[in-house]
C-alpha cells in the first residue's frame, strides 16, 4: 500500500503511509499506541475507506470498499477485539467466513473440517463449543482459523499477545512461522520490541501516523528500533525515589469476586497499601486485575472478603462508600467508565463532586461548575478543551488529564489507578507519571495496576503479581528483574 | 369440560393463532437480523385492507382472486416494512419511534383506514373467503379432524412457513448469516456479510408475512373489512416472538396458546359461563412479561438467543 | 454513496433540515391525495383552517393537544435517561381510573379539594403503573420498551373490566347503565375550570401541562437529580463509577414519566369527559402519539407542548372535517408521513452524505 491517508473528526490518523509485505514473511508493524497502526489495518481490511492512497495485492491494485472486498483480495485480519459471534459455535463462526461453505449447512462435516484445520495449525479447539464458553486464547485461535479458511494469503494480527500468557504467545509465534513457511504473508501489529525481534523478518516503524522506516530485524538492535519508534533516543525514565511511608491506608483481606462471565475472577486476594507508597499490580490482562480494582472501588461486589480504608470497613459494592472514604479511581476504560462521553467537560469535572460545593440543596450552581472546570483545565493544562464541549471530543491523553484532574482534586487518601497510560503518547505518559509521583509524595496510598512492566518498575515500591485471580508473588520493585516478574506472571514460579 | 368444548377451543386456537403465527414469523425474521419493527399492527392492517380490496375488485373465481389478494397483502405489508427499513437501516433513525410512526401511518387511524373508507369497503361482505377444507378426507376423525384437518389453506400455509423459516435459519448458509447479523453486526461485517442488505431483506420479508397475517382476518376469520379489525394482534405478535425465544417452532406453539386464550372467553360466553374475559385476554401479555424477565440475565440471553444487536443501528466507521 | 458523521456542525442545519423535512412530507402527502383523487392544496387549506383559523378552532385544538402534551412530556422525561416509556397509554388509563375514583369518593366536597385530589390520585396511579417496568428494568435488566408496551394492554383490559364486565365502583349501575355499560358521571365539583383568552377557551389541563413542562425543564437542567439522570442516560457505567444510585433513579424516572401520563388521564376525566370513558380513551391512542410528539420535539419539554399543539390541530381538523370527501385515516397517515420525513431528516443533521463515483477516490459533499 502506498500513500494512504485517513482522517477522522479532528485527527489525521494516517498520513501518507506506505507498507510493503513479501510472500512468506512475517512483517511487524511497530509503533506506539496512537501511531496509527490499527487505523491502517482497518483501511487494509476494508473497514475504513482511505481518503487518499492506493493498495495493491499480488501486484494488482485493489479497491477495498468493504470487508468483503478485502476477503476477496485475500486479506484476513485478527482484530484486537475479536469479531466473533458469541452465541454461535466455533464451526459456525468459521463457516460464516468461509466463502466455499455450501448453501446447506452440514454441522458434523463442518466440525470435522475445523478439527483438521486446527490440527494442521497446531491450535487445539473444540469445534462444537459456543464462542462465549471459550477462553480468550481459544477465541483468538478461532479468529486465525477463520482467516485461513476464508482463503487469506495475507494475515494481519492486531496486538495478538496482549491477552496471552507468555507461553500462549510462544505457541502463537510457532503457528505464525508455520503459516509463513507455507507461503502466507503475516503482518504483526505490535508495540512490543521483543516480539518484533523474536518473530519478524522485517519491520516497518510507524510514528505519528507516518511510516518512518522499514528494516530487517537481523540488521537492527532493540535500542535502534526503540528510538525509531519514539522519534528520539529513549532515555529510560528515572526511577521514583522512595518517599516517606506512613500507616496502612487501603487494606483488602480475602477478597473474592466473580467476573463478567460469572466465573471466579478473584480468589482470596489480600493486600495493603500505606500512605505515600506505590503498590504495583502486575499480570497478563484478564488475570483478575480489573476485577481487583473494581472491587476495591466498590464497582463490583465481592463474593467474600473485606476492604478497609483507615481501618474502617467499606460497604461492599457501593462506589459511593468508597468515594466518601477517600478512594479515588482512575478506571481502565476511561472513555466509557471514567467519563460520560456525550456530556460536557464541565459536567465530567464534577461527576463525583456534584453533591458537594457546586450545589445548594437539590439545585446545581451552574456558574460555579463552569468556573471549576475552567480552573482545572488551566491547572492541568488540558489543551484544546473548553468547559461546554462534549468529553468524547478530547484525545486520549487530554481525556486522561481530565479524569486525573477530577480524581486528584478530590484530595483522596488512596488512589486506585488502572492502565493509566494505555493508548497515550510519550509526552502524555510522562505527564501522567508525573502526577502519580506527586500523589505519592503528597502521602496518598497509590495502587497502580498495569500490564506495562517498565511502568511498574519505574513507579512502584512493591509489586504484587496476579495469576488466575490470585496473588502469586510479591517483589521489591527496586530489586526485581523483568524476568523474575515475567515468570510469576506466567504462573510458573 | 366435555370433549366437545375442548375440540371447539382447539380448533379456534388454531384459527385465531394463524394470523399471529404469520405476523410473529415475520417479526422473528426482522428481529433475527437486528431490526425491532414495532409497526406490525400497521402492516397487518395494511395487508387486511389491501387483501380485501383485491378480493372485491379482482375478477375471476375464488381460486384466482384469493391467491392474488394474499399476494397483494404481502406486497402491502412488505412495502410498509420497506419504508421502515429505509428509515432505520439507511437513515439510522430510531427503531422504536420509526416503528410506532409506521403503526400510526398505516394503522387504524391512518392509511389502512383511509383506503378502506375511501373505497367504502366496510359496506359489503367479502366476495370470496378462505373456507375450511376437509384435507385428505380426514376431517371426520374425532378431535384431530376438526383441529388439524378441517382448516383453511392459510393454516396449512402457515405450517409450511414455520418449517421453511426454521429450516432457513438453522440449516442454510444465509440463515446462519442472519443470525450473525442480528447477534454481532460488526463481526458479520468483518466476515464480508452485507449487513445492510440482510436487514433490508428480512425486514421486508417480515412485513410481507405480517401483511398475510392481516389478510387472515379480512379473508378468513371475519370475511369483511372494518376499521382496526386486527384489534391489537400485531402487538400480541411482537409479544409472541419474545415468548417463543425467537424460535419459529416455539412460535407455532405460542401462537396457538395465545390464539386459544383470545378465543376462549367468546366460547365460554356462548356456553353461558360467566367469567371476566379480560382474565384470559391479559394472560398473553403477562406471560410475555414474565418470560422477558426470565431471559433478561446475561447467560440466559446467550442460551436462549435474543439477538444482541436488536434495535441498534449499525454504523461501520463510528469510533 | 456513503454516509459519514459530520466533522463540523453547521449552525443552520438544525433549522433548515426540519423545514425541508416538512416540505418533503407535505409533498408526499400531496402525492397520496392526488393518487386517491383528492386535490392537495385545497385539502391543506381546509385542514389549516379547521385547525387554527375557524371559529372555535383553537379551542378545539387545545382539547386535542392537552392529552398529547402530557403523554409527550411523559415520553420526553423517560428519554432523558435513554429509556423508552411506551407505556404512557396504560399509565394514562390508570391516571383516569384513579382520578375518577377519588372524584366519585369525594362527591359533595368542595371543588378546591376534589381537583387537587384528582391530580394527585391520577399521578399516583400513573406512577404506580410506570413503576412496574421501572422496577423490572432496574432490578432484572428487563427491557422497558416491551414491558411497558405489554402493560398498556393489561391496563386497557383493567379499564374494560371495570366498566363492561363487573359492577365496579366506577360503573353506572342504574338500569340504563346495566343495559348500556358506562361509567358513573363524576360530580359537578370535579369539572376542571377553563380560562378565556379572547375567543379561545383554554382548558385547565393545558395550563397544568405547561406547568409540568416548566417543572421538568428546571428539574433536568438545574438540579442534581437532572444531572444524575443525564449521566445515567449517557453512560450507566460512568454513573455507577461516580457513586450514583442508578437503579433508584431508573425507577424514579419511570415513576415520574408515569405520573405525568397519569395527570393526563386525570385531565381527561376532569377537563373533557367527566366520566371514566373506557372506550373513548382507548380509541384515542394518546400514548403512542405522545412518543411521536416527544420525538418531533427532540425531547425538549417546551417544544413538546408546542408540537402537541400543532399535532393537536391536525387531529382536531381531522375530526371536524371527517366525512365523505374527507376519509378518516387521512390525519393518521399525514402524521405518519410527517414523522417519517422528520426522522429521516435527523440523519442530515448528524451525518453527511458523500456521493462517490466508482473508480475515483474524490468525493463531493451532497448539498442539503
Amino acid at each position: 500500500m502506498r500513500g494512504v491517508t485517513k482522517r477522522f473528526p479532528g485527527v489525521v490518523a494516517n498520513d501518507d503511509v506506505s507498507l510493503e509485505v513479501a510472500r512468506g514473511e512475517v512483517h511487524a508493524l511497530l509503533g506506539e499506541n496512537g501511531a496509527g497502526k490499527t487505523t491502517l489495518m482497518n483501511v487494509l481490511t476494508g473497514l475504513y475507506r482511505p481518503d487518499e492512497g492506493e493498495i495493491e495485492v499480488g501486484g494488482r491494485p485493489v479497491e477495498l470498499h468493504s470487508p468483503r472486498d478485502a476477503i476477496a483480495a485475500g486479506i484476513g485480519m485478527v482484530h484486537q477485539h475479536f469479531r466473533l459471534v458469541e452465541t454461535l459455535t466455533v464451526a459456525e463462526n468459521i463457516a460464516l467466513a468461509d466463502r466455499q461453505a455450501p448453501f446447506l449447512l452440514r454441522g458434523r462435516e463442518a466440525e470435522r473440517q475445523v478439527e483438521l484445520t486446527a490440527e494442521a495449525l497446531h491450535m487445539p479447539v473444540d469445534p462444537g463449543a459456543k464462542i462465549w464458553q471459550l477462553s480468550v486464547g481459544e477465541q483468538q485461535r478461532v479468529e486465525i482459523m477463520k482467516a485461513v479458511r476464508s482463503g487469506s494469503r495475507v494475515l494481519i494480527l492486531d496486538e495478538p499477545t496482549a491477552v496471552l500468557t507468555p507461553q500462549e504467545a510462544q505457541a502463537l509465534f510457532g503457528t505464525l512461522r508455520v503459516m509463513a513457511a507455507e507461503g502466507h504473508s503475516v503482518v504483526l501489529i505490535t508495540h512490543k520490541l521483543h516480539e518484533v525481534m523474536e518473530v519478524a523478518d522485517r519491520v516497518t516503524v510507524l510514528r505519528g501516523g507516518r511510516s518512518i522506516a522499514t528494516v530487517r530485524t537481523s540488521e537492527v538492535t532493540r535500542n535502534e528500533l526503540a528510538s525509531l519508534m519514539v522519534g528520539r533516543d529513549v532515555e529510560p525514565e528515572r526511577r521514583r525515589e522512595p518517599g516517606e511511608i506512613g500507616d496502612v491506608v487501603l487494606e483488602a483481606r480475602g477478597l473474592a469476586a466473580r467476573g463478567d462471565r460469572g466465573v471466579d475472577a478473584l480468589r482470596d486476594v489480600s493486600l495493603s497499601v500505606r500512605a505515600g507508597e506505590v503498590l504495583g499490580v502486575a499480570g497478563v490482562a484478564g488475570n483478575g486485575q480489573r476485577e481487583l480494582a473494581e472491587v476495591l472501588t466498590g464497582l463490583r461486589p465481592a463474593s467474600a472478603g473485606v476492604v478497609e480504608v483507615d481501618g474502617k470497613r467499606l460497604r461492599d459494592g457501593d462506589p459511593r462508600a468508597a468515594i466518601r472514604a477517600g478512594v479515588a479511581h482512575v478506571p481502565e476504560d476511561r472513555l466509557r467508565t471514567g467519563v460520560a462521553p456525550s456530556l460536557s467537560i464541565a459536567s465530567n469535572v464534577v461527576l463525583k463532586s456534584y453533591r458537594g460545593e457546586v450545589s445548594r440543596g437539590p439545585f446545581l450552581l451552574l456558574r460555579r461548575i463552569a468556573a471549576r472546570a475552567a480552573e482545572l483545565i488551566r491547572r492541568y493544562d488540558v489543551r484544546g478543551a473548553v468547559p461546554h464541549a462534549p468529553a468524547r471530543l478530547l484525545s486520549g491523553g487530554n481525556l486522561q488529564k481530565i479524569v486525573l484532574a477530577r480524581e486528584f482534586s478530590s484530595r483522596p487518601k488512596a488512589l486506585v489507578v488502572a492502565a493509566p497510560t494505555r493508548g497515550l503518547d510519550v509526552g502524555a505518559i510522562e505527564t501522567v507519571h508525573g502526577y502519580l509521583r506527586d500523589a505519592a509524595a503528597d502521602g496518598v496510598a497509590v495502587l497502580l495496576v498495569s500490564e506495562d512492566l517498565d511502568e511498574l518498575l519505574t513507579l512502584a515500591d512493591r509489586i504484587v503479581v496476579m495469576y488466575e485471580g490470585a496473588i502469586v508473588g510479591e517483589v521489591d520493585a527496586r530489586a526485581a528483574s523483568v524476568e523474575e516478574i515475567g515468570l510469576l506472571m506466567a504462573g510458573v514460579a | 369440560m366435555n370433549e366437545g368444548i375442548v375440540v371447539v377451543v382447539l380448533a379456534a386456537a388454531v384459527a385465531y393463532g394463524t394470523p399471529l403465527l404469520f405476523a410473529a414469523l415475520g417479526e422473528l425474521l426482522a428481529e433475527r437480523s437486528g431490526v425491532l419493527n414495532l409497526g406490525v399492527e400497521g402492516m397487518m392492517l395494511m395487508g387486511a385492507v389491501i387483501g380485501f380490496l383485491c378480493v372485491q375488485h379482482v375478477g375471476g373465481s375464488a381460486g384466482v382472486a384469493l391467491p392474488i389478494a394474499v399476494a397483494a397483502a404481502a406486497v402491502a405489508g412488505g412495502g410498509c416494512a420497506l419504508i421502515l427499513a429505509f428509515l432505520v437501516v439507511t437513515l439510522r433513525a430510531n427503531q422504536i419511534v420509526s416503528g410506532l410512526a409506521l403503526t400510526i401511518f398505516a394503522g387504524a387511524a391512518g392509511l389502512s383506514s383511509y383506503i378502506g373508507n375511501d373505497f367504502e369497503l366496510a359496506d359489503d361482505p367479502a366476495r370470496f373467503s378462505f373456507e375450511p377444507l376437509n384435507a385428505l378426507g380426514l376431517g371426520d376423525l374425532p378431535v384431530l379432524g376438526p383441529v388439524v384437518f378441517e382448516q383453511t389453506w392459510l393454516v396449512y400455509a402457515s405450517w409450511l412457513a414455520v418449517a421453511a423459516v426454521a429450516f432457513y435459519l438453522w440449516r442454510t448458509r444465509p440463515g446462519l448469516n442472519v443470525r450473525a447479523v442480528g447477534e454481532s453486526p460488526a463481526a458479520a461485517d468483518a466476515m464480508g456479510i452485507d449487513v445492510t442488505l440482510y436487514r433490508y431483506l428480512h425486514t421486508v420479508a417480515g412485513g410481507a408475512l405480517a401483511g398475510i397475517g392481516g389478510a387472515c382476518f379480512s379473508l378468513a376469520l371475519t370475511p369483511q373489512w372494518v376499521d382496526g379489525l386486527t384489534a391489537g394482534a400485531g402487538w400480541i405478535a411482537i409479544a409472541l416472538v419474545i415468548f417463543a425465544f425467537w424460535r419459529p417452532d416455539l412460535c407455532l406453539v405460542g401462537a396457538y396458546v395465545f390464539g386459544g386464550l383470545s378465543a376462549l372467553p367468546l366460547i365460554l360466553q356462548a356456553r353461558g359461563v360467566t367469567i371476566a374475559p379480560q382474565l384470559f385476554q391479559a394472560l398473553p401479555y403477562v406471560m410475555t412479561i414474565l418470560v422477558l424477565v426470565l431471559v433478561s440475565t446475561g447467560t440466559a440471553r446467550r442460551r436462549l438467543g435474543a439477538p444482541a444487536a436488536l434495535g441498534i443501528p449499525y454504523v461501520r466507521e463510528e469510533r | 454513496m456513503r454516509i459519514e458523521r459530520r466533522l463540523v456542525q453547521r449552525r443552520w442545519l438544525p433549522v433548515a433540515v426540519p423545514i425541508g423535512s416538512l416540505i418533503v412530507a407535505f409533498g408526499a402527502i400531496a402525492v397520496v391525495l392526488l393518487v386517491t383523487g383528492h386535490a392537495p392544496l385545497p385539502t391543506f387549506r381546509r385542514l389549516f383552517d379547521a385547525a387554527f383559523v375557524a371559529d372555535g378552532a383553537v379551542t378545539n385544538t387545545l382539547i386535542s393537544a392537552t392529552p398529547l402534551a402530557f403523554t409527550g412530556l411523559a415520553a420526553a422525561v423517560a428519554f432523558r435517561m435513554r429509556l423508552f416509556n411506551i407505556g404512557a397509554e396504560g399509565q394514562l388509563y390508570f391516571g383516569a381510573i384513579g382520578a375518577a375514583g377519588i372524584a366519585l369518593l369525594l362527591a359533595g366536597q368542595s371543588t378546591w379539594l376534589i381537583i387537587p385530589a384528582m391530580i394527585v390520585a391520577g399521578a399516583a396511579l400513573g406512577a404506580a403503573w410506570g413503576a412496574i417496568p421501572g422496577v423490572l428494568r432496574a432490578f432484572a435488566h428487563t427491557n422497558e420498551i416491551i414491558t411497558s408496551l405489554m402493560l398498556n394492554y393489561v391496563a386497557a383490559l383493567v379499564l374494560n373490566y371495570l366498566i363492561f364486565d363487573s359492577l365496579s365502583y366506577w360503573r353506572d349501575t342504574s338500569a340504563t347503565g346495566q343495559l348500556f355499560p358506562q361509567g358513573k358521571t363524576l360530580p359537578d365539583a370535579a369539572a376542571w375550570p377553563t380560562f378565556t383568552l379572547g375567543s379561545v377557551t383554554v382548558p385547565f389541563g393545558f395550563v397544568v401541562a405547561i406547568v409540568v413542562a416548566a417543572v421538568v425543564w428546571v428539574l433536568y437542567t438545574r438540579t442534581r437529580f437532572g444531572f444524575e439522570t443525564q449521566v445515567i442516560g449517557d453512560s450507566p457505567r460512568a454513573a455507577r463509577y461516580a457513586g450514583m444510585r442508578t437503579r433508584r433513579k431508573i425507577v424514579a424516572v419511570l415513576c415520574l414519566s408515569g405520573a405525568i401520563a397519569g395527570i393526563g388521564g386525570a385531565s381527561q376525566d376532569g377537563d373533557f369527559r367527566h366520566v371514566l370513558d373506557a372506550r373513548g380513551l382507548q380509541q384515542a391512542n394518546y400514548g403512542y402519539t405522545g412518543i411521536v410528539v416527544a420525538a418531533l420535539a427532540r425531547y425538549n419539554p417546551f417544544a413538546t407542548v408546542l408540537v402537541a399543539f400543532l399535532l393537536g390541530g391536525l387531529e382536531n381538523a381531522g375530526y371536524t372535517l371527517q366525512g365523505a370527501d374527507f376519509p378518516s385515516g387521512l390525519v393518521g397517515m399525514m402524521q405518519g408521513i410527517i414523522l417519517f420525513a422528520m426522522l429521516g431528516g435527523e440523519l442530515l443533521v448528524r451525518y453527511r452524505v458523500v456521493i462517490e463515483r466508482s473508480g475515483s477516490v474524490g468525493a463531493a459533499e451532497a448539498t442539503t
